[in-house]
Parts: C-alpha cells; structure tokens; sequence
C-alpha cells in the first residue's frame, strides 16, 4: 500500500472548499488538511450581504458545509493559522506558531484581500474591512438603521454588497472615480451609462472627483468625515474601500514559484513547482488567446478553478478554458447583472 | 534457735494492710492469675507506690492491651482501658493529650509490647509521652497457654516451637535506652519491696519512664526465667553506675543473661505535652517560653 | 455587562502542573463565586510530585444551582497542547479552545492542539508567552494571561479577577501581584477585542435575593471548619491522600483555639489515640481514606464493644488495595458499614456535598457523644477536593455537649458503665469525675464492666448496643435522607449516596426535559440505613436504580439486604466521577424509552 497523500490547501474560500471536496471524492485515502488564517470553517463570502436584510443570521448559517462534513470527509481544517514560509524542496511548510507541515501536493487558494489605492494608504485603519463573517458582522452592527454607508471604489463585490443595503432601506454613495465596476472593463460612456443605471436602482455615484482625505469622526467610532477632490465633503457612518482585490501571497516570498502579482500558473492550474498549485483569486491564469496571464474572478470562476485544481493534483489532465461572457449587462427588469454575481445552485460540497 | 520470729497474726496482718490506704487502689476483682505468678508483686507494688505517691484513683489511667499482663486494669480501682493487643501505648498517649492532669499507667506483657506492639515504642518513647509503661516480662505468651515470645530464650520449647525456639530474643532495655525513653530502669518480682520502690520512681518521673519487670511464669515456663534461674543471675546495677551515662546504661543492658536491676537511665527533658503547649503558645501569638519570662 | 441570559459555562485548563493551571484555575473560580456566581469545580491532579505531570482544572459557572460538573466543557484552555489535546475531546461543538500562539521552540507536525481540534471548535490562538514576557519580563504568567483573555472573551467582570489576584498576593508580594494584575489586564484588552464567535453568554450573577459573596470551598476544607465549629478538641492522624489536607489544615487551625494535633506512626496509632483521646473526654478524630480504614476495624470493634465515642473522616479512592491514590472511587462502604470482626455497628454518614460535608463533620462529633459509638463520615477524593461556592450561616449550630453523664460523684453507690437503660445508652463518666472509676474493655462485660462471657450478658450487651443507635435516625439538625424531583408514582427512582448524588441530580433534570416522570433520593446515612423512607421511595417507583462509583453494587446490596428489594444497578470504576450522560440512558432504558437518548 503506498503511503497516503497529504494534499495541503492554503486557504479555505470557495475555491479551496471546492477543491477539498473533489480531492476527497478521488482519493479517499488521502490526508487533506486545509490552512486559513480566519477563525471559521468556509463561509460563502458572496453571500455575507445577506446580514443586512436578515440580521438574525449568525455564522452557522453561512457555512458552506456543517462541521460533520469536515468529519465525515475527513478533512482537517488548521484555524486561526498563518503560514509564514514555502519550502517546496523540502516539500514543507512552517506555520507562525513554528509547527512545520509537510505536504505531498500544495494547493494555494489564499485568495485576495482588499486593495487600497496608492494615495489612500494612510487612511486604510479608518476603512472598515468586508471579507470576512466577523468583518461583515462589524460592519451590520456599525450602521444604524436607515444610515449611510460610503465605498471608495465600487468593485463589483461592493456594488452586490450596495444592492443589498439599498433593498433593507440603508444609503450608498459609491466614490468611483476608478474602480468602478472592477473588474469589469469599461470605456467612459459604458462606464457613465451603467452608473445611471446604479443611480436609477438608488446608489449614489460621484464618478467625477476621488477621495482627498478622510478623518474620523466623534459622532461614533465608525463615522467618517470623506473630503472629496473637489473640496466637497460626505459624512459617513461606515466607510468602506472596494478597489479591486489584491492577491494574498506574502508567504510566498522566496519559495521559489514565479509569482507576478498573483501566483503564475499554466492552464493546468499548477505553478512552476512541480508539486504546487494554485486556484481562485490568488493566480494569475496563462491565456493562450490573450498571450498574457490573467485573472478570472467571481463565484462560478473560483469554484471551476478549485475543481480543476483538484482534478489535476489527483493525476487528471484538464485545463481551464476561456471563461464565458464577461460582460456587464443591463437585465429587463433594469437592473445590472454580471456574471461575477452568479452563485448558488448546485455546487461541489 | 537464735531468731526466734514474732507470730504474726492475721488479724494484726490485714489491719497494716487496710490502715496501708493501698487496698483503695484495688478493685473488687480477684485477679486472674495463676497463684505463683509475679503478677501478684506487680499489683501490690503499683498499689503502694500510688499510696506513698499519694495519687488521687480519679486522676489516674491504667491502660493495657491484651494478655495476662493486659487483666491489670480490672484490678485496679483507677479509671482503666483495656485496649487491643499491642496498641494501649497510643491509646495512653491519646489520653495523656487529651487531659495532662492525669497520671497513667500502662501495662503489658512482653508480647503485647514487643511482638504487636513494637512499633508504637519507638514513638511513645521519642516523643517523650509523659506515661510510664511497666512491662511484665516472662518471655512466653500466657493466656493463649504457652507460644514463644520475643524474649523467650533460644532454644525454648514451645506449643508453637516444639521442637526448638530458633529466634534470638531482643534486648528491652537496649531497645528502650536507643529510642530515647527519658527514664529505664530494670526490676523483678522476686524482689517486690525494690520494686515497689522501682514503680514508684518511673511514675514520679516526668516523662516517658519504661520499667522492665522479670516475672515468671510458674505455669507455662518451668525451665528458663523461673524464680530459682532468676534468682541466681540478677543482681543490682553496681554503686557506682551512672544513670545519667547513656554509654553506661547501653553497656550495662548488654548484660542480659545477667540482669542487673535498678535504674540504668534517667533525664528530664521536654515532654510530648510540654511540645504541644509550646505549639498553641506559638500559634496563638508568642511562645510559652516568652510568656513565662515576661512573667 | 450582564445580559439576563442564564449562565452555564464550563471551562477545562489543561496544563502541567509547573504552568500554574490550578493557580488559574483558583483565579478564575473565586474570582466567579465572588462575584455571585454558582461555581463547581473539580481539579484533577498528578500522582507524580514533580511538575511536569498533568493537571486539570475544571470550573462550571452558572447563574442557577447546579450539582455536577457536565460531561463536555464550553471552554478549553490549554497551557501544555501536549497534555490539552487527549482533552479535545471533551469540549463541545462549538465550544472555544484558548491556546498558546507563540510557544518557545519549534515542533514537528502534529505537536500543536491547533491541528487536533475538531471542525465544530472554535479557535483562539493567543500570545500568552509573549504578552507574559512583555509585561513581567518572564512567562511564568502565561496561565495569568490566558485567565485574562478567557475572562474578556466571555465579558466577566474584570474587577473581581483584580481583588482576588490583589487578595492573594497582598501579603506575600504586593509588587508581584500587580505584575500578575498587569498580566490579567493584557489578556483582557485582548479578549475582549476578539469577536465574539461563541454563543455561551455570561448572564446575570444569581437568584435575586441571595448573597452575592460566596465563599468557594472544597469538601476538604468545609470539613475542617466543621470540625472547628464542633469544638474538636484532638486530632490524630497519618498522612494519606486524599484526606491528608485535612490534618494539614487542622494543623495550623487547631492550635489557635487551643486544640492539640499529633501526627502519629501509622493508622492504628492514630485511631487509639483518638479513642483514648475520646475515653478521656476530649472530642477527637482522624481522617484517612480506605487502606487506612481497614487498618483501623480493629479499633473500630473496640470503640464499638467499649461504647467509646470516635469520629474518622475517610475519604475514599479507587481501590482495592493501595489502588489508585489520585483517582476518585466509591468502594469502601462496605469497609465502613461492615468492616468489624464481630456485631460492630456503627454511625455511618455519607454527604453529597461540599456543605454536606461540613454538617456531617459537626455532627459525627455530636452523634459520636450522645450514642457513645464509633461514627464514619464518608467522602471520597471528588467531594474532597470538589470546589462549590457555598453559604455557611454565621451562627455555628453543633451542640458543644452531647454526652449523657452519669452523676459526677457516685460514691454512694456503685457505678455501672454499662448500665442498660431504656434508650440504651449509658451514663458516662470520665477520667477525672470522682468516685466513678471503671475500666472500659473490649470483653464482653456486664453492666459494670467486668468481664462476663454469659450467654444472657452478650445477648442483652448485644441489644442494649444496637437498640441505642436507632435513635440516631432522628437526630437533631441533618437531614439524613431526601427525596428529590416529580411527588407521588414515578416512572423511575433513583437511590444514590456521595458526591455521585450531584449528577444524580442533572441526570433526573434531563430526564424531566426528556418527559420522563423521575424522582431521586439521597442516604446520607448508610448506618443505621433508614429503612423506612427507602422502602417508602421504592414504593412510589416503578423501577429503582442505583448508581455508584464501585464495581461491584455495594450501596446496591446494602439497600436490597434492608428491604428485601431488587434494584438496578449502575456501577462504574473509571476513578473519575459518574457520567450524567450514562446515568440518562439507563433512565431513559428503564423507563422504556431508547429513542429519548441523544447523543452528547
């Protein structure tokens, strides 16, 4: 009998889950241990928005699977752990509390944290953060009813997040002089026009001038004073940025696996490490069409990814082919639909 | 016919012995004892001892285990506890804590003490209980009718060893002086006005007193310590031994096929009860030491 | 801030014994009972005397009266993953395991608890060592943090950790303590930043109207206080676990009111001791666990034959034999019941808790006295060093003299000793008392004492000796039997005696959830056993079990020799206390009702 595999997941968004799942369904004997740094089990992120309609959620109810599955399916899930360095000679990893893991294969799907634009830096404490239950949660708890929430940006996670807010009855105003509607890619008209969409459905959008400056408030913990380029200012009981995604891989410096600013992966999902792969938000996909590396984001994408991934670590051969219709569209009712929104229905686990 | 004695009569006989005021220490029990045992000297002894010591029978405690020895307290109209074989050491030193006022007594044959009983003497003798223990030793087990002892004699026959005793008997007195019991002295029943005078000092010492009395015993040991063996080998510690020489003392108890009689050791040092005054003393805020001499 | 949710958090410290996880533990349950709390708590120690073996301590809060710990903690902290992870285990789904973040050296794999806890758990990785360096520039207060962090995670009043850790370091090391202070801040900022993922909530302290400053005590040490609120006068004893705490205690207690204490040579010595400590008129004891006791029927006979008042505390461990000295056992009843050569009875008493205990412990002195008996209070290692935050009434209530005395000076006439009287007991007299001079033996003897072997003599001795304990079923101030739960018939009883009786308890309130009719009674006395109430109980039951922590049914026997009745028997010997979780599953089984048992 061959020694059972240990495939290690870096990770535990949807991509991983999906992967964790199908590793399991291929090769029942082997050991999956999945490592985030997040207290839970995975949450569907995409649905966090939720909060706001029905307050009497709590973080059970946005498990992707209970924790009898992570028992019956015999995968570990390591919490509330960091992984500060790749080895991939020795085929280990060193975890911050100095526990070293070994792996036989290595899936990185540590995703992306939130990007901060460049001029915006200093204030990135005064933004409340979204990516996470107990993020999304401070965030419920901070906004009154009926109060006003700013983002800085406008990518598309927080226009479904300003689609939800509207409909429980609260205020957006979205700065979106770049980023608006990342990480769709538009020209100014389609841009301008779309606002006006977002305008008609109850979001405020200021496309023409950025943020300055913004300043904490002593009306509450989380009010924000926001003075605009234009000198105009925007007081906020909740401020925050959704300038695109950042790709989470700082522990992978000096590993030796060509990263650009997401891990570098052919179309089979793996690196240049024989032994490493990558899916979800994190890599950056080689295009043959497109002769450059990319990114793909959003629901459908990431879970794809994390079942290619997945099929490959466990000898299959697939690859990822072009991904559908990338475009931004206006729905009969009037509202706006991307495909970046798609989730739900059937999934892996 | 040079001493012609003076008839003594019995009438004249039990008047002495009433006016003694000794009779008061006796019970209404007969004791049990085979006629010739040198039990019937222990009694009479420990009666006039406490006459001329002038103790008050309320305030005194005969304790005892179990054995021929161990009938004492019944004899006796003193407040008695005829305990279990071998344990009346830690039951007088219970009393003795528990009511310093009263004087006890305790009393056993050689087997309660050293066969079951040996291991309570090292302790009762260090702590330096103020009790004192007489102990009749006629190296044989009387009222079970006859087995070795642990001062039968090599050699001895036995119901239990009829074929020969293969123990070497210990040595009381060494045994006593090296557990460091404040008061030793060795007496026998053959000599009852020296013993009378023996109980008497061991009682007024204060502290652990041990007094060893070579008694016979005329029915199960017709052979060994009998009164005529006995009264050819003992003889009194010389004039000059020191009782405060431990080095004597220890010499002296060597001689064991020889008894020598009398005291072999004597000190005063802090008693058991003394230490556990002290110890409330102490907790209570300041020592007795202090508190007597601030006076 | 206190909601008016109920409260009922167990927390689980996993340590080795040099991390100060009882020290935490101690922290965390006085500071609790201080602040009004209902506390129970149960430290499991290591046989071994260096510090390198496990400790647990294990506390549950609650806002309500509880009377067990439960079979799952809510929270787990782990000072020592090696020791703490054979413990994942036992927190339950969605429970909080508490652990250290930045350990000292390097490890393989598998060698932190993060890796073995289970999916439901929830973790909090903490730099205990680090923020204890940083703040008392060594890591001996990584405990300290970890109680901070516990105590802000879970919104307990910061300001009762701050008085207890103030109290205990105040004479010894004020600047230290404040160190400790600091330590316990540090935790707390940090724990109360955390999100609060959990759902154990801390409500309200408890019932309105009770006191709020209640004093944590162990079954140990509410012993020794009824002691010294009786008066003991004497103690002899030898060291044993787990009754040694007591001597020791008594030891520095003792001699503040005049009392007198001897470690003694072995058992027996001390047990004569106590009866001739007693015989004189002093009130004495001893205290030991079950090897002892069986050194000491002897004596036992004799205090029995002689009609010498004695007390022992025995507190009992597993057992046959030396057994097992750190483990908790119910096995030595039938010791204490029955262990005599001869028709020995004696009082026996068992409490079922840490008040218990302290009740118990007054009135062996009192019962001893009046009925001139031996009397056994049984404990055993759980109860011993079982915390419960209890209330002792200010105003001691053990009678200081219980004796029946015969006229202190009976010259006039004889005395008898042993004088058979209607209730059977005798005058006494004690050294000292004129003119009523006696020897007490363990012959058989007549009414004076003296030694008599005639068949009338030992059959009225006999009468006379068992006929004057009977009115110890009616003796004044404890309650020596109790039902509990649904009045009137039941689907199931359930008999049981000691500390087991706690979880006796939840397990009848389980099955009350679970809609079972279920009644519970304790014995506190074993001997002799009030029959009568028992046969009454058993009368209202359609099935009657009886769980305790021996092999092979002792109480069990005792109770159908009585009463001529079948029980059910729940027996287990794991030296660890009784599972509420099993006794509900033979309830639910007797009461024919399998599909009532969840799981845990």
């Amino acid at each position: 009998m061959a020694k059972p595999e240990h495939y290690v997941i870096i990770g535990n968004g949807v991509a991983g889950g999906e992967a964790a799942y199908h590793l399991r369904q291929r090769d029942q004997a082997s050991r999956i241990t999945m490592v985030t740094v997040g207290r839970l089990l995975s949450i569907n992120r995409y649905e966090l928005p939720k909060l706001f309609t029905e307050p009497n959620l709590d973080w059970r109810d946005f498990l992707l699977n209970p924790p009898e599955y992570y028992a019956d399916q015999e995968i570990s899930v390591r919490r509330n752990t960091w992984v500060t360095n790749v080895e991939p000679t020795k085929r280990q990893l060193v975890l911050r509390h100095r526990e070293t893991l070994s792996y036989d294969k290595l899936l990185i799907a540590s995703g992306g944290g939130r990007h901060i634009p460049e001029i915006l830096t200093q204030y990135r404490d005064l933004m409340m953060k979204f990516g996470t239950y107990e993020e999304a949660r401070s965030v419920c708890n901070a906004l009154p009813k009926g109060g006003h929430m700013v983002m800085l940006g406008g990518d598309m996670i927080g226009l479904d997040l300003a689609r939800a807010l509207v409909k429980g009855g609260f205020r957006v105003t979205v700065i979106g002089k770049d980023f608006l509607f990342w990480p769709h890619q538009l020209d100014p008209d389609e841009k301008e026009s779309f606002a006006q969409v977002l305008r008609d459905m109850g979001v405020g959008v200021i496309t023409d001038y950025g943020a300055a400056s913004i300043a904490a408030d002593d009306r509450g913990p989380a009010v924000r004073r926001i003075v605009l380029a234009s000198g105009e200012t925007l007081d906020a009981d909740v401020l925050l940025s959704f300038c695109g995604l950042m790709p989470s891989l700082a522990f992978l410096a000096g590993a030796g696996v060509d990263l650009e600013r997401g891990v570098l992966v052919d179309p089979h999902l793996q690196s240049t490490d024989k032994n490493i792969w990558a899916a979800g938000d994190v890599c950056q996909i080689w295009s043959p069409e497109e002769k450059q590396y990319r990114f793909y984001y959003g629901w459908g994408n990431v879970k794809r990814m994390g079942q290619i991934a997945a099929f490959n670590m466990t000898g299959g051969d697939e690859s990822i082919s072009t991904f559908q219709d990338e475009r931004l569209v206006v729905t009969g009712s009037g509202e706006i639909d991307s495909p970046y929104w798609h989730y739900g229905g059937d999934s892996g686990g | 016919m040079k001493d012609i004695q003076e008839p003594v009569y019995l009438e004249d006989k039990l008047k002495e012995i009433e006016q003694s005021g000794k009779l008061a220490y006796r019970s209404q029990t007969l004791p049990t004892w085979c006629p010739g045992c040198g039990y019937f000297s222990i009694v009479e002894g420990v009666s006039k001892a406490m006459t001329e010591l002038d103790l008050k029978q309320e305030e005194t405690v005969c304790v005892s285990g179990i054995g021929c020895a161990s009938r004492f307290p019944f004899f006796m109209n003193t407040y008695g506890f005829h305990s279990l074989h071998g344990r009346a050491l830690p039951v007088a030193t219970g009393i003795k804590i528990a009511n310093d006022d009263l004087t006890v007594v305790v009393l056993g044959g050689d087997g309660d003490a050293f066969a079951i009983g040996g291991a309570h003497i090292p302790h009762a003798a260090r702590r330096n209980v103020d009790i004192t223990y007489v102990v009749f030793d006629n190296g044989v087990y009387g009222l079970t009718k006859g087995q070795t002892s642990p001062t039968s004699v090599l050699g001895f026959k036995t119901t239990t060893t009829p074929y020969l005793n293969m123990d070497e008997p210990l040595n009381p007195l060494m045994m006593l002086l090296s557990y460091g019991a404040s008061w030793v002295g060795q007496a026998y029943a053959g000599e009852p006005h020296h013993l009378t005078d023996m109980i008497k000092q061991a009682i007024a010492h204060r502290g652990f007193s041990y007094l060893h009395v070579l008694s016979p015993c005329v029915t199960f040991d017709k052979t060994s310590k009998t009164y005529q063996n006995l009264g050819m080998a003992v003889r009194p510690l010389p004039a000059t031994h020191d009782a405060s020489n431990f080095a004597a003392a220890m010499a002296a108890a060597q001689e064991i096929d020889l008894p020598q009689l009398g005291v072999y050791f004597a000190r005063e040092r802090p008693t058991l009860c003394d230490g556990l005054t002290e110890i409330t003393a102490r907790a209570q805020g300041g020592s007795a030491g202090q508190r007597a001499a601030a006076g | 801030m206190t909601s008016n949710a109920k409260t009922d958090i167990q927390i689980a410290i996993c340590g080795s014994a040099g991390d100060g996880t009882i020290a935490a533990g101690d922290i965390l349950k006085q500071a609790m009972a201080k602040a009004g709390y209902n506390v129970i708590a149960f430290d499991v120690y290591p046989p071994e005397i260096r510090g390198f073996g496990k400790c647990v301590a294990r506390a549950r809060i609650t806002s309500e009266q509880v009377y067990s710990l439960k079979g799952k903690s809510d929270c787990l902290i782990s000072l020592d993953d090696s020791h703490a992870i054979p413990h994942v285990r036992e927190l339950r789904k969605y429970g909080a395991a508490i652990y250290e973040d930045t350990p000292m050296s390097d490890m393989a794999e598998g060698m932190h608890i993060s890796g073995h806890l289970e999916p439901g758990h929830l973790p909090y990785g903490v730099p205990m060592r680090e923020m204890s360096e940083r703040i008392t520039s060594s890591g001996r207060s990584r405990n300290i943090v970890a109680v901070g962090y516990l105590a802000g995670l879970y919104d307990m009043p910061a300001a009762v950790f701050h008085e207890v850790i103030g109290e205990k370091f105040a004479r010894k090391s004020p600047e230290l303590g404040a160190s400790v202070r600091s330590a316990f801040d540090a935790g707390f900022e940090a724990g109360a930043g955390s999100f609060r993922l959990h759902f154990d909530r801390i409500g309200a302290p408890g019932s309105a109207g009770r006191h709020v400053d209640l004093i944590m005590m162990s079954g140990n040490q509410a012993l020794v206080r009824g002691c010294l609120d009786a008066g003991i006068d004497t103690f002899f004893g030898y060291p044993i676990t787990p009754a040694t705490t007591i001597m020791e205690m008594l030891a520095r207690e003792m001699p503040k009111h005049g009392g007198r204490l001897l470690q003694t040579e072995d058992e027996i010595s001390a047990i004569s001791a106590a009866i001739g400590a007693s015989y004189a008129g002093a009130r004495a004891a001893t205290a030991t666990s079950g090897p002892g006791l069986a050194l000491m029927s002897e004596m036992m006979g004799l205090g029995a034959m002689a009609e010498v008042p004695m007390v022992a505390f025995v507190s009992q461990r597993g057992g046959p034999s030396t057994g097992m000295p750190t483990k908790t056992e119910q096995s030595d009843l039938n010791l204490a019941v029955y262990g005599v050569a001869g028709d020995g009875q004696r009082i026996v008493l068992a409490p079922t808790n840490v008040e218990g205990c302290w009740k118990c412990a007054g009135k062996a002195f009192e019962m001893a006295e009046r009925y001139q008996t031996p009397v056994i209070v049984l404990l055993d290692l759980y109860l011993s060093n079982r915390y419960e935050a209890v209330e002792l009434p200010d105003e001691n209530p053990f009678a200081s003299d219980c004796s029946k005395w015969a006229e202190r000076d009976s010259r006039a006439r004889p005395y008898s000793r042993y004088r058979i009287t209607d209730d059977g007991v005798s005058p006494r007299a004690i050294p000292g008392n004129p003119g009523n001079m006696h020897t007490v033996t363990g012959l058989e003897h007549n009414e004076q004492g003296r030694p008599n072997d005639q068949p009338a003599t030992h059959q009225e001795m006999s009468a006379k000796r068992h006929r004057k304990l009977l009115p110890a079923l009616h003796h004044p101030g404890i309650t020596i039997e109790k039902r509990f739960g649904d009045a009137g018939k039941v689907d199931v009883g359930i008999l049981g005696w000691g500390s087991t009786f706690g979880e006796i308890l939840e397990a009848m309130f389980e099955a009350h959830k679970l809609g079972v009719s279920c009644a519970a009674m304790k014995v506190v006395m074993l001997s002799p056993l009030p029959v009568d109430p028992i046969n009454a109980f058993m009368d209202d039951c359609d099935a009657v079990l009886v769980p305790e922590l021996n092999y092979e049914g002792q109480f069990a026997a005792l109770v159908t020799g009585a009463t001529g009745r079948a029980v059910n028997r729940l027996n287990r010997v794991t030296g660890t206390p009784m599972n509420v979780h099993d006794i509900v599953t033979e309830i639910c089984r007797l009461a024919g009702r399998t599909d009532s048992i969840a799981a845990e």
